[in-house]
């Protein structure tokens, strides 16, 4: 992972690539890479969909390695739907197989002239960028089908579906997972429209010939790995509750706190909500012989993932993710798992973020298009989007546009990204990162909740209210430092209890490149990277009154514990000062 | 994790079946014991003490062992709001409990008991003086989420539960068939689906629900 290649898109004569050394990027990876590269070399009022604008797929610090748990890919780039910084990250087999070939980043930079429509072949010969028209308007899985045929089952896909090339906003970026299925999506910030511009449809990373990244002490590595794994599968989340029910086990914990927004956020809880549960839905995996217990890439320990099945056994979707069924489930007023799965299916397969468009089809329930709970009307909906209809193409570009299109007021967005699964009135803190994050609305950009092992911030004392603000600003420093590892951010529960597990971590990262890591350290690197995605948001525009919450959230009490967003906007500017 | 034999529910305090409701009793498999999550995630009733802590019907009433509770049952909602403390939490008659173990995710850390960023979901937090401290009986609504279903789920069944009758009627509807094949009714094997899946159920009021497992050879 030496090497940088960029390809300009946009050269006279065609695409053109050009390999570096990693230089000033040397040692970093994922999130920290993307972000600080964005920052540098794009413009910030730049077109997202211009040649200006560039996307980056930089694997994680330690991908391609035998550790487990490395396997997350980061792209970045200016995100057309926000306007602002955009980091969005996916499980897969990419990052892995990317690492191995030796590039810490990739980088698509440039648009060319015409209709055209690429393919781009990375192995250890190097980087060929194809003309492919046959590819033109292929769906996700039968893009990746037809690739398997030219290409075969031992490499990785990075593809985007008909969302992507019609440049939509909530176009997702697939990678595809170990039995090469594009179902592990860098889903937020219309990441896939940029790929769109740039006229790319696929990545072919075919690391025949390449070994596993070597470590500089391979003793301590594989025995700090050992240990790693260890944590990971002794605690109840990691070892236990997410390898049972997957994420969608929050479902009822929510709902239960009245903090799961349903009806479009006009409630915090959901009477169906036991019918789409992680544990109806896990039970329901098993008995059609599909599997609650599935890992998104090889060298996953957690494997929070599944395999669900339609009633007739025929393999349907992977397990939807909470959000995901959150997204399309409560939201919407649909409680049946099948129509929820459909959705995930038809998500993935078009290439949209299940969150954006399951708040996207609420916001457009509110509007009256369909009613809520309508099963067969979010399908029809979804159909749209499919076919690029007018009416999909609006709603294919997110909640913000379609509340604008549509005259809705209650469109749950912080900087047009549509808000995920946890109602910010009745988790108050988790209101904090929403408002304020980089990202926009984002439950992920303040999610390692390692902090105090990491003593981001000093000691905090959490039982006070005013604590939050320092909590949202420790775990969003946390969070950048762990997307840049490309670690999955679930191992941040093993880490926060077992002050050994976080070691190991650490150990994992100071033997593979032969250097002391420390708490500190890792500390420093969340505020580096953060503090280059304030920079270019700020001049990109962005302005304190953008960190806030859409009014409604303060002017709405939400039942069943009828409170409103109580943080003041004072309160909310001191999230960055460090 | 700790030693499920010590969770036996006593039958002293708490009951399922201690008014005179219409009463069903299921025999099944151990392998069928996932076809009731829908119900315990849901909620039943049971009868008990109440006016006094968390910690007391849990501990006490339920015979649940102090360490199960402490390690196993990290979060905690009484009538919806998270708890921190069990002693200080009372509840009252009508009260609904819900039980869970760890959660993932940043929300899954807030919600946790006295965990670390508990201040994040203040605003739902249970608050010493929110309940009454009206002592006697009455009934309290029990939800069990996730890993507590299959580990805590058989001892309520086996000892009797109450819950609406809308909400039997129900479930037994939905049964399929393969349920249905391996169950007995109030002692007597089904074989095929019953026309009237409810068995002669009421259709409103309260009744109640015994489970009895067979071990399969």
């Amino acid at each position: 992972m030496d090497k940088i290649a960029r390809i300009d898109m946009g050269a006279a004569g065609g695409p053109k690539v050009t390999v570096e050394e990693v230089g000033e990027y040397a040692g970093l990876g994922g999130r920290a890479l993307t972000s600080l590269f964005i920052a540098k070399e794009v413009h910030p009022l730049a077109h997202p969909l211009g040649a200006e604008n560039k996307l980056v797929f930089a694997p994680g610090m330690l991908s391609g390695t035998t550790g487990s748990m490395t396997g997350r890919l980061s792209v970045g780039c200016k995100s057309p739907l926000t306007g602002t910084i955009k980091e969005s990250n996916a499980g897969g087999q990419a990052a892995q197989v990317l690492a191995r070939i030796g590039y810490a980043a990739v980088i698509l930079e440039g648009k060319p002239e015409g209709d055209d429509l690429y393919k781009i072949i990375i192995n250890k010969d190097g980087i060929q960028i194809v003309v492919d028209n046959s590819l033109k308007l292929l769906d996700n899985y039968p893009l990746v089908e037809k690739l398997r045929g030219e290409y075969g089952d031992k490499v990785a896909y990075i593809t985007i579906g008909t969302a992507g090339e019609r440049k939509l906003l909530a176009a997702s970026i697939a990678c595809t997972d170990p039995e090469l299925r594009p179902t592990r999506h860098c889903g937020r910030g219309g990441v896939g429209a940029v790929m769109g511009a740039k006229r790319v449809k696929a990545i072919i990373l075919d690391d025949a010939g390449m070994k596993m990244r070597a470590p500089k002490d391979p003793d301590k590595y594989r025995d700090a790995n050992r240990k790693f794994v260890e944590g990971l599968r002794k605690h109840p989340v990691t070892g236990e509750g997410l390898p049972a029910y997957g994420t969608n086990v929050l479902t009822n914990v929510l709902n239960e706190a009245g903090g799961y927004p349903t009806y479009n956020f006009k409630t915090g809880q959901f009477a169906g909500s036991a019918n789409i549960s992680g544990e109806a839905q896990a039970e329901l995996e098993v008995k059609r012989g599909g599997s609650a217990t599935h890992g998104c890439h090889r060298g996953c320990v957690i494997q929070c993932s599944g395999i669900y099945n339609d009633k007739d056994g025929h393999y349907l979707t992977k397990q939807p993710e909470y959000e995901t069924v959150w997204s399309h489930g409560g939201h919407c007023g649909i409680d049946d798992l099948d129509t929820i799965a459909r959705l995930d299916f038809m998500d993935d397969n078009i290439g949209v973020d299940t969150i954006e468009m399951g708040v996207t089809i609420g916001v457009a329930m509110d509007a009256g298009i369909i009613e809520f709970g309508d099963k067969a009307g979010a399908i029809r909906l979804m159909d749209e989007v499919g076919k690029g209809t007018p009416l999909g193409r609006v709603l294919g570009c997110g909640a913000a546009i379609t509340g604008k299109v549509f005259g809705v007021e209650r469109v749950p967005v912080v900087k047009d990204q549509a808000l995920p699964a946890y109602d910010p009135r009745a988790v108050q803190g988790i209101g904090v990162t929403y408002a304020t994050t980089t990202q926009g609305a984002d439950h992920t950009a303040g999610y390692a909740i390692a902090t105090n092992i990491l003593k981001v911030g000093g000691d905090v004392d959490p039982l006070k209210t005013e604590g939050q603000i320092e909590l949202s600003r420790n775990l969003q420093i946390a969070t950048a430092a762990i997307d840049s590892t490309g670690m999955c951010l679930f191992i941040a529960f093993a880490i926060m209890d077992q002050p050994e597990t976080f070691q190991a971590l650490l150990d994992m990262l100071g033997s593979f490149y032969g250097i002391e890591m420390t708490g500190d350290d890792v500390v420093a690197l969340g505020k580096k990277v953060l503090s280059a995605e304030r920079d270019f948001n700020k001049r990109a525009g962005f302005t304190k009154e953008h960190d806030r919450l859409p009014r409604f959230f303060y002017n709405e009490p939400i039942a069943p514990h009828n409170q409103t967003f109580m943080m003041k906007d004072e309160e909310l500017d001191e999230v960055f000062n460090w | 994790m700790p030693d499920q034999s010590t969770s036996g529910i006593s039958e002293e305090f708490v009951s399922g079946n201690s008014p005179p409701l219409p009463h069903l009793i299921l025999t099944v498999p151990r392998e069928q014991l996932g076809e009731f999550f829908i119900i315990l995630q849901q909620g039943f009733t049971l009868t008990a003490r109440v006016g006094g802590s968390l910690q007391e019907l849990l501990c006490e009433q339920l015979g649940l062992s102090r360490e199960y509770v402490t390690e196993r049952i990290t979060t905690l909602f009484l009538n919806g709001k998270a708890i921190d403390n069990l002693e200080s939490a009372i509840v009252t008659d009508g009260a609904t409990v819900a039980l869970s173990a760890a959660m993932p995710g940043l929300v899954g850390a807030t919600m946790r008991r006295g965990g670390y960023y508990a201040a994040m979901r203040g605003a739902i937090t249970y608050q010493t003086g929110d309940s009454g401290t009206t002592g006697g009986y009455g009934t309290v609504r029990i939800k069990l989420f996730n890993l507590l279903l299959s580990e805590l789920g058989p001892d309520f069944l086996q000892r009797g539960i109450m819950l609406p009758a809308p909400m039997l009627n129900a479930f037994l509807k939905a049964r399929s068939t393969p349920f249905w094949e391996t169950c007995g009714v109030n002692g007597t094997p089904i074989g095929t689906r019953p026309a009237q899946a409810g068995t002669g159920l009421p259709a409103c009021g309260m009744v109640s629900l015994t489970v009895q497992f067979k071990e399969q050879p």
